[in-house]
């Protein structure tokens, strides 16, 4: 479209020359106008990028990550392996059990430990509620800034159903600090399994209401559909992961590809679309929170009534000297740990590989040549946690 | 693998549907927690840990509680505490107990604390426990700094409301 306006515009300008006149020429950089996007309006997050419009379409675009940077990983290297889970949940604090789960999986492998079975399920559980979490929670906002205020208040009032579940659980909020080398913190309470299967149901029931309010809605199709395209082989070369990719027709889920701990016993289908478009990227996570239902249902049925939820560890574990890998499907995509050990009691060396940082790589590619109005819906359809990706 | 089409309704049917979803709404019970008056039930009585075990009791984790008849002023919660939140500081205090030669114990500055309950995993002498209580604002920082003595006091915590759900949906009471 750009390019149509500015060849007609030199065509223009040459007739006038021709003719003898005298014309200021328009510079092309005074045409555009930079805009920049955050880093502290709650339109982007705690994350800033900066945007270059012709008119109101989108010409040029620069994520510009880093804002919230606080250093993790280095942070890691200065404490030991179980003082290390407190502060490695802050990033993502709404989806905090999965980002200690890929670290506690790395970390057991380093001390040569297995979890016990109940407790293998007990962990799988607090990680599919923290999923439902997370999402709710994008889901909310995702809906207000597409100036659809039911669909903040809709989930932001259920995500309590769930926030609930895990305090009886875990005993805190948010912050979780449940996974733990080793197995998970406690045990379930009395009468959990009760609670949740009730609070699981009804949550499925309201998931109807929330696609005939929102996704069949037709002015949220209008504002969606066919914006932001991402094909298939882009998604593959950008390496984007989680629901973005799954949003572009890949079928991939880290539970299915690398089953970790119980899912390889756990029966669910990798949800995917093949539009390639914001809408797909909008209900690609719905559709992973009603088959979360599912899978949350099985575990409770599957999961042994009684056991050890805890290896009993040393006061300081010491890791065989080596490396591990470990990753997992969080919220926002696969979620990755490499941590290298020197045999003493902290790790020498960890790497955090996050969805969002991988997801936002596709940001420049969408926006550009996309109008200012669709920005909103195309940023917040990445999945895209700031913090998280910041570290 | 299942690739998910979703069926495309009419712009007219799409509307009548979303208004009559959000209608609905008018005769269902409302979620909302009216926290002072209305306070959540938690499970148990806190968080607390069996060291023989090696395995945390399901329970909220709120504000401490110490029991000055079992701790022996060991350190390990304030080592613990020093690489995640430096909140807890070990302190003087003027009572003799026969397990307590050094007669020092935790003073916890909640200013700090951020609630991950690795120092009551860290105590094997079960003296240090968490409560339900989590409402600890106050108007000056040296409020928050929690000394032994306060820490001792067990909190009243009165939470009965709890989540009902039926047929009108969720609703708290």
């Amino acid at each position: 479209m750009t390019n149509e306006f500015s060849e007609s515009l030199e065509k223009k300008l040459e007739e006038t020359t021709k003719l003898g006149l005298e014309v200021v020429k328009e510079a092309t950089e005074d045409r555009l106008m930079k805009l920049s996007v955050g880093p502290q309006h709650p339109g982007s997050g705690h994350f800033r990028f900066t945007i270059k419009v012709d008119g109101d379409y989108i010409v040029y675009c620069d994520p510009d990550p880093g804002y919230v940077h606080r250093g993790e990983e280095k942070m890691c290297e200065y404490r030991n392996f179980i003082q290390n889970i407190p502060h490695l949940e802050r990033p993502v604090i709404h989806d905090s059990t999965n980002i200690t789960y890929s670290y506690s999986l790395a970390v057991e492998e380093l001390l040569g430990i297995e979890v016990p079975r109940r407790g293998q399920f007990i962990r799988a559980i607090a990680s599919e509620l923290n999923r439902q979490v997370y999402t709710l929670y994008w889901l909310a906002i995702y809906g207000i800034f597409l100036g659809h205020s039911t669909m903040f208040m809709w989930p932001a009032g259920d995500r309590e159903l769930f926030i609930d579940l895990l305090t009886a659980l875990t005993g805190a909020r948010v912050t979780h600090a449940f996974n733990i080398p080793g197995g998970v913190r406690n045990d379930i309470p009395d009468g959990f399994k009760e609670k949740c299967l009730e609070y699981v149901n009804y949550f499925e029931k309201r998931l109807k209401e929330y696609e005939n309010i929102f996704y069949n809605n037709p002015l949220f199709r209008q504002r969606t559909e066919n914006v932001g395209i991402l094909t298939k082989d882009d998604a593959i070369n950008l390496g984007v992961t989680g629901s973005v990719l799954r949003a572009s027709g890949v079928a991939y889920d880290v539970r299915k590809v690398e089953p970790y701990d119980v899912y390889n016993e756990i029966d669910f289908k990798v949800q995917y679309m093949k539009t390639c478009d914001s809408f797909a990227r909008a209900y690609v996570p719905f559709l992973d929170m009603r088959e979360s239902c599912h899978i949350i249902r099985q575990l409770l049925d599957k999961m042994p009534e009684s056991g050890e939820v805890r290896m009993k560890l040393q006061s300081n574990p010491k890791g065989t000297p080596g490396e591990s890998y470990k990753r997992v499907e969080s919220g926002r995509g696969a979620l990755s740990y490499y941590i290298v050990s020197d045999g003493s009691s902290r790790p020498y060396r960890v790497k955090i590989s996050v969805g969002s940082f991988r997801n936002i790589l596709a940001l420049p590619h969408l926006l550009v040549g996309s109008r200012l109005g669709d920005m909103p819906c195309i940023y917040w359809a990445l999945n895209y946690w700031p913090v998280e990706a910041d570290r | 693998m299942s690739s998910s089409i979703i069926k495309k309704t009419s712009t007219a049917t799409g509307f009548i549907k979303a208004i009559e979803s959000g209608s609905k709404h008018l005769i269902m019970k409302r979620f909302t927690l009216r926290f002072p008056e209305q306070k959540l039930k938690f499970v148990g009585d806190g968080y607390q840990f069996d060291p023989k075990r090696g395995v945390g009791i399901a329970g909220s984790r709120g504000r401490h509680i110490l029991f000055h008849e079992k701790c022996t002023g060991c350190q390990l919660c304030a080592i613990t505490c020093e690489g995640i939140a430096e909140a807890i500081e070990m302190v003087k205090v003027n009572e003799k107990w026969k397990q307590n030669k050094k007669s020092i114990m935790p003073q916890i500055d909640y200013g700090k604390c951020v609630f991950c309950g690795l120092c009551v995993d860290a105590c094997p002498f079960y003296a240090l426990y968490m409560t339900d209580d989590f409402e600890l604002s106050s108007f000056t920082k040296e409020h928050l700094i929690y000394t032994p003595a306060q820490l001792a006091v067990k909190p009243k915590y009165d939470g009965t409301v709890e989540v009902k759900i039926d047929e009108r949906g969720a609703s708290h009471g």
